[in-house]
């Protein structure tokens, strides 16, 4: 069977791009990575290249047999682990360089906001100067050969004391600046962005009356026991539960909301705790086949993994909200 | 006229309360966070994720120190998302319980540790403000959400390995 060559640019708003994918025979698994299905992204690269679509959770694929992963990461683990891994990434959220792996998300590698309009047919001069993405392994390799050299270098060149305490303490501060640096960055790129949508969204819920609806309806929900058993679980329902997950984004609003009511006194304090479990249920559910790769499981191991995690949380869910429940006696009392 | 400048005003009351609310937390919880960040942060540099490497293969022996110090450990020193690589330690038969463990710890870790989920953390935070916003203390909330978070990571683990092994089973 012969494969096709496609390009895909960055659409409206995205960033990367544009990538030139040329499936060969060990590389030519389209794998969706979004929840609920194939995306239908995926199914029009894979339509067009002749390749298979894979629904990356319900079946693992080994990382280099994966053409193209197609994701839809708001920005804070997805977008970047592919990249990550020098698999080219596509993400059909309009999401650039952003969440703790931003440094690996790269042009050469990764391209948001796609819909069906960027995928074209590749032309040949294209083809030829695209290839495979470099090897991962290759550039720590070098790396290591290269301080292996310098190691090489400096035998038999005894350092004295003064010498030795002044490469320990740059060592020291060196890690205490990377470290501010690290922060700043997450801070930057991660929180502002995330505080500032959410307070435009409670701004407007404020200032529009609709905390008064919000008020009347959650409140009541959250402060009893057997509401709290209830949304967590709702939110651990296998199928509700990926797509529930990405980012974190809707347990962080909730999470959020459910603040303002506990600043208000509409909902008694003692009850934070309970509720921090009960509308969490489903974390990381979006994100179970990537995290397991992550892991290094067998495709095997990650094809009955994804369901095994998913009943588990209907089970555990609940509990986890009772576990809370109980350590909340006594809290603020 | 006046009708106009009436809805404009009103538009831009719309946005007031939302710029209030950023300001709050701008100077409210982000200075606090950077340093606590920073000095996490550099704390884990100097230790190295060799010497914790030790502790990992340690701690995977035993079902219970395997989906508690374990996943605890790797959320703390990789945070959200490396801290999944530990599961190269674990067995392939535990490794989706280890997951579960893993990433069912990286909200409760906030509470005192905000370094190792950083993008994610109003979880934590969005339900705090209104605790502190009642004038009330957050340590205790911080100190038992990480306790239980533990307990349920634990629950999980034995859970999940449960019907995996199940499932595995019957195929």
């Amino acid at each position: 069977m012969s494969y096709k060559s496609v390009t895909i640019k960055a659409g409206k708003g995205g960033f990367g791009g544009p990538l030139t994918l040329v499936p060969t025979d060990t590389r030519n698994k389209v794998v969706s990575v979004t929840g609920g299905g194939i995306h239908p992204v995926a199914a029009k690269i894979a339509e067009m290249t002749g390749c298979p679509a894979v629904d990356g959770f319900s079946t693992g694929v080994p990382d280099n047999e994966i053409l193209v992963a197609i994701v839809d990461c708001g920005g804070t683990a997805r977008c970047g682990v592919y990249p990550k891994k020098r698999i080219f990434t596509v993400n059909v959220l309009p999401v650039g360089q952003t969440g703790p792996l931003a440094r690996f998300i790269t042009e050469d590698i990764y391209v948001s906001a796609v819909d069906a309009s960027c995928i074209s047919f590749a032309d040949e001069s294209a083809v030829s100067k695209a290839g495979t993405p470099t090897n991962p392994t290759s550039a720590p390799k070098t790396k290591a050969q290269a301080k292996a050299e310098i190691a090489k270098m400096n035998e038999g060149k005894p350092k004295n004391l003064a010498t030795r305490i002044g490469i320990a303490i740059g060592g020291v501060v060196n890690k205490f600046y990377a470290a501010g640096r690290e922060t700043i960055d997450i801070t930057i790129k991660t929180i502002l962005p995330f505080m500032a949508f959410v307070s435009m969204i409670l701004g407007i819920i404020s200032a529009s009356g609709l905390g008064d609806v919000i008020a009347n309806t959650i409140s009541p929900i959250a402060s009893t026991l057997p509401g709290m058993l209830i949304v967590s679980f709702i939110c651990a329902i296998p199928f509700i539960s990926p797509v529930l997950g990405p980012g974190a984004v809707i347990a962080q609003v909730v999470g959020t909301l459910l603040g303002v009511q506990i600043g208000l006194g509409n909902i008694p304090p003692q009850y934070a705790l309970p509720a921090l479990f009960a509308i969490d249920a489903q974390v990381g559910c979006d994100f179970i086949p990537v995290g397991m790769s992550l892991g290094e499981a067998e495709p095997e191991t990650i094809e009955l993994g994804v369901p095994a995690i998913l009943y588990s949380r209907v089970i555990t869910g609940p509990i986890a909200v009772l576990i809370a429940y109980v350590f909340s006696i006594g809290l603020y009392s | 006229m006046e009708a106009i400048a009436a809805v404009a005003n009103g538009f831009m009351d719309l946005f007031r309360a939302g710029s209030e609310t950023f300001i709050a937390w701008v100077t409210g919880i982000i200075p606090l966070v950077v340093i606590m960040m920073t000095a996490v942060n550099s704390l884990i540099k100097l230790i190295g994720e060799d010497r914790v490497n030790g502790v990992a293969e340690f701690a995977t022996k035993y079902t219970v120190t395997r989906y508690t110090i374990l996943p605890v450990l790797a959320v703390i020193f990789l945070c959200n998302p490396m801290c999944y690589t530990f599961g190269r330690f674990v067995e392939e038969k535990n490794k989706p319980a280890f997951y579960d463990a893993a990433v069912s710890f990286v909200h409760p870790v906030t509470g005192l540790f905000p370094h190792a989920n950083g993008g994610e953390l109003f979880v934590y935070m969005g339900i705090a403000a209104g605790i502190t916003q009642l004038g009330l203390s957050l340590g205790d909330l911080a100190v038992r959400y990480f306790i239980v978070g533990v307990i349920v990571i634990l629950i999980r683990g034995i859970v999940t390995d449960k019907i995996y092994a199940h499932m595995s089973n019957k195929k």
